[in-house]
Formats: structure tokens, C-alpha cells, sequence
């Protein structure tokens, strides 16, 4: 009975946060704006004074996350390889529902690759191949990779993919090929331009993209007054992509 | 015996020139005509690009990946959109795998015996739209319409990353 009482503490209190979140963040979340992302001159190499991140309100994302995931696909190109299984198929970005068992309550989160600070993914890949860029983006240099898949073992999100077959016609900026593994990678290609990756731009009003290590950025500023809980907070991997309303 | 032997050692030499003129015929005909078709207007001499392509193109691809270097000059993508078309003049698709040899890339490397394996992961030609109307990029920034002019449709301004306009039909 205790634990049922506390379970029902513990719930009423993230219902009551989530309101809050809810409301407070109609005032501060607005749609993207290009100036999230400074244009960063071509010759140049990315910094470690950036750290790019991405806030999600989850209850301002109307479609649970589809219309992210699709944009990412068009940009991409994944999802659709001709000889795969379904199961076979690469998932850079995936909508998850949850249900409370108890309440029946349930809502719809997209995840993708987290953008950790300390990227398991990272740890246990034998060739260097799945990398942490100085400005926080975790992505797989795919000239080293073996497609071992340790990293896909590793990753708790279970962000990453596996290609099964040999394609053509990749998107000039995102190449993808047999026997190497991939995932989001923040659309780098993007980020490097100044322009906002995919899937922020299809949810303009739902997503605030930026630079968390700029107290001044719109990121950083939403992130101190609302919070935003990291997917398994516990293992300490300290990610760059946020939630509200979970 | 003498004569059978020396009968012997002609014969064989003949059957060796014959062998010889059939090799001959074999050797394929290279297929430099993409090759040469825009050489003078390379981002290096053609004679430094003969010898280090592949130099430029390995250092540069881990400045890409891993600094976020993305200049143009040395840039893989920049080289297709110049020296490869889309698709042939009867509007079949140009891969560097095709029998024909007129990929830029192979039409060199086939008759060299050099494997290519850029093409494994990277688009082997331009950016083709999924809208018919849209032909090609034609450089990092600047896209070439058809003579149909028809709009680019909205999926493939957000394919173009030209987003902003995008937004601005949504809105």
C-alpha cells in the first residue's frame, strides 16, 4: 500500500511539472530561428567552445514526432533500402510511446542518437570510427568503420543502424553504404552552413535547437528556467538532446 | 632429327606470335573522352591532378569529417557535379558500375585496373530530384532547373536546404 501511495506521489508530481512545463514554455518556446546557429566560415574548424543540443517539448509536438522523423528520412535518405526486411531497415530517428500501465496515459517522444558527452558508443568502438566532434555531435567517420556493430550494442537509445546491402543514388551529403553503421549526426552538413538540422525545421514551434555552452543562447535560456530531463538520467552520459514534458 | 627439332622449335614460335596478336586485340580501348572533356577547368594542373588526386581527396575527406572543414576545391561532391551528368542524353542514369565506362571516374580507373570504392557510400552523380523538373546541382550552391520551368515542389526545397523559402510556402 506504501508503495502504491508513493508511486501515486511520485506521479502526481511529474503530472503537475509537466503542466507547468506546459505553460511556461508557451512563453519561451517560439519557432526556430536561423540565428540558433551562427554560419561558420567553411575554412574553419569546428570549436569545443560550442556545444550543440536540442530541446524537445513533447507536448507541443502535436504528431508525437512524424513529421521529424519523415523530414530526417527525406534529408537522409534511410529507411526506404530496396532489398532489406522492415527489420533490417536503417532508423536514424524513431517515434517511442509510452503508456503508463496504471493510468492508461500515454504520449509519443521521437529519439535519435542523444548526443552524449560521454558517448558509450564511443568507448567501445575498436577503430576510432565513432567519434565525438569538438562542438558535442556524435557521428560515425564512415572512411574507419568496420561495421563491427559494438557501437549499436552499446548505445542505450538504440540510436544506431546497420546498412544490410549495397545502394546508389545516396544523398550527395549524407553518403551511406553496406557494412557501415549510422546514425543521426545532427545533420552536420547543416550545422556547418548555419542552417538548423531537418527535423528542427519540421517542428518549428516544438523544438528549440543551439549552443549549450552559450548562457545567452535561447537553448540555454529555455533550459534554466524549464529544465528538460535527459532519456536515463541515471547513466550519467550527460546527453544533448532534451525533453520537456516527459 | 635436327630438322624434326628445328620444324618443332618454328612451330612453337608461331603459335607463341599468334597468342601474341591475339593479346593485342584484347587490350580494351580507354575511354578518356569524360576524362578530357573538362580538364581545363580543374581545380589543379591536370598533370597534379593525374598524380595525387587521391591525396587531396583523403586529406580532405578527414578534414570534413572530423574538423568540419567543408571548403569546396578539394571536395569529392565538387568533383562529381562538375564531371559527371545525372543521366545520358537518352536519360539513362550514369553510375560508375555501368558496362559503358563513361562515368568520369571509371572510364580512367577501369582501364587502369584501380578499384573505386568512393561510390560504395558516396552519390557517384549529381543530386537527381524526385521531382522530374528539377535537373541537378551544379555547384555546393546553385541548382539547375529544366526548360520545363515548373516550381520545385516543397519537398524538394527542403531536400535543397534552401529551408527558409520552404518555410516561407508553408506559411
Amino acid at each position: 500500500m506504501s508503495q502504491i501511495n508513493a508511486y501515486r506521489r511520485k506521479f502526481m508530481a511529474a503530472v503537475g511539472g509537466v503542466a507547468v512545463g506546459g505553460l511556461a514554455s508557451g512563453v519561451i518556446l517560439r519557432s526556430v530561428e536561423a540565428s540558433d546557429v551562427p554560419a561558420k566560415p567553411a575554412d574553419q574548424p569546428v570549436s569545443n567552445k560550442v556545444r550543440w543540443g536540442m530541446l524537445i517539448d513533447i507536448n507541443r509536438l502535436t504528431d508525437g514526432g512524424v513529421a521529424m522523423v519523415e523530414a530526417c528520412k527525406r534529408e537522409h535518405g534511410w529507411g526506404n533500402d530496396p532489398k532489406s526486411r522492415p527489420e533490417q531497415q536503417s532508423q536514424w530517428m524513431r517515434t517511442v510511446k509510452v503508456t503508463d500501465k496504471l493510468t492508461q496515459h500515454s504520449f509519443t517522444l521521437p529519439v535519435m542518437c542523444q548526443h552524449c558527452e560521454e558517448p558509450p558508443c564511443v568507448d567501445v568502438c575498436p577503430t576510432g570510427a565513432s567519434m565525438k566532434r569538438a562542438d558535442g555531435i556524435v557521428q560515425v567517420n564512415k572512411h574507419i568503420c568496420i561495421g563491427c556493430r559494438y557501437c549499436m550494442m552499446a548505445c542505450p537509445y538504440k540510436a544506431r543502424s546497420f546498412v544490410h546491402e549495397s545502394l546508389t543514388d545516396q544523398r550527395p551529403h549524407s553518403p551511406r553504404g553496406m557494412g557501415t553503421v549510422e546514425s543521426c549526426n545532427l545533420c552536420v552538413h547543416r550545422i556547418d552552413k548555419g542552417q538548423l538540422p531537418a527535423c528542427v525545421e519540421a517542428a518549428p514551434n516544438a523544438v528549440i535547437f543551439g549552443d549549450l555552452n552559450d548562457p545567452n543562447s535561447r537553448i540555454s535560456q529555455a533550459v534554466k528556467t524549464l529544465g528538460g530531463s535527459q532519456i536515463r538520467a541515471d547513466l550519467g552520459l550527460n546527453t544533448g538532446v532534451r525533453y520537456l514534458g516527459l | 632429327m635436327p630438322l624434326l627439332s628445328n620444324i618443332k622449335s618454328l612451330l612453337v614460335l608461331a603459335l607463341f606470335a599468334i597468342a601474341l596478336v591475339g593479346c593485342d586485340a584484347g587490350v580494351p580501348e580507354p575511354n578518356l573522352a569524360p576524362a578530357k572533356a573538362k580538364a581545363a577547368q580543374c581545380v589543379e594542373p591536370t598533370a597534379d591532378m593525374r598524380k595525387n588526386h587521391m591525396k587531396y581527396l583523403l586529406v580532405h575527406r578527414d578534414k570534413t569529417v572530423i574538423e568540419g572543414i567543408r571548403t569546396t576545391q578539394h571536395s569529392l561532391n565538387e568533383c562529381i557535379n562538375c564531371h559527371v551528368a545525372p543521366t545520358r542524353e537518352d536519360g539513362s542514369a550514369v553510375h560508375y558500375t555501368d558496362e559503358k565506362k563513361d562515368h568520369f571516374c571509371s572510364s580512367c580507373h577501369s582501364y587502369v585496373g584501380v578499384k573505386l570504392d568512393c561510390f560504395q557510400c558516396h552519390a557517384d552523380r549529381p543530386q537527381v530530384m524526385e521531382n522530374i523538373n528539377y535537373q541537378h546541382k551544379l555547384s555546393s550552391n546553385t541548382y539547375h532547373l529544366s526548360a520545363k520551368n515548373a516550381p520545385p515542389e516543397l519537398s524538394d526545397l527542403l531536400l535543397l536546404g534552401q529551408s527558409q523559402q520552404a518555410q516561407g510556402v508553408t506559411q
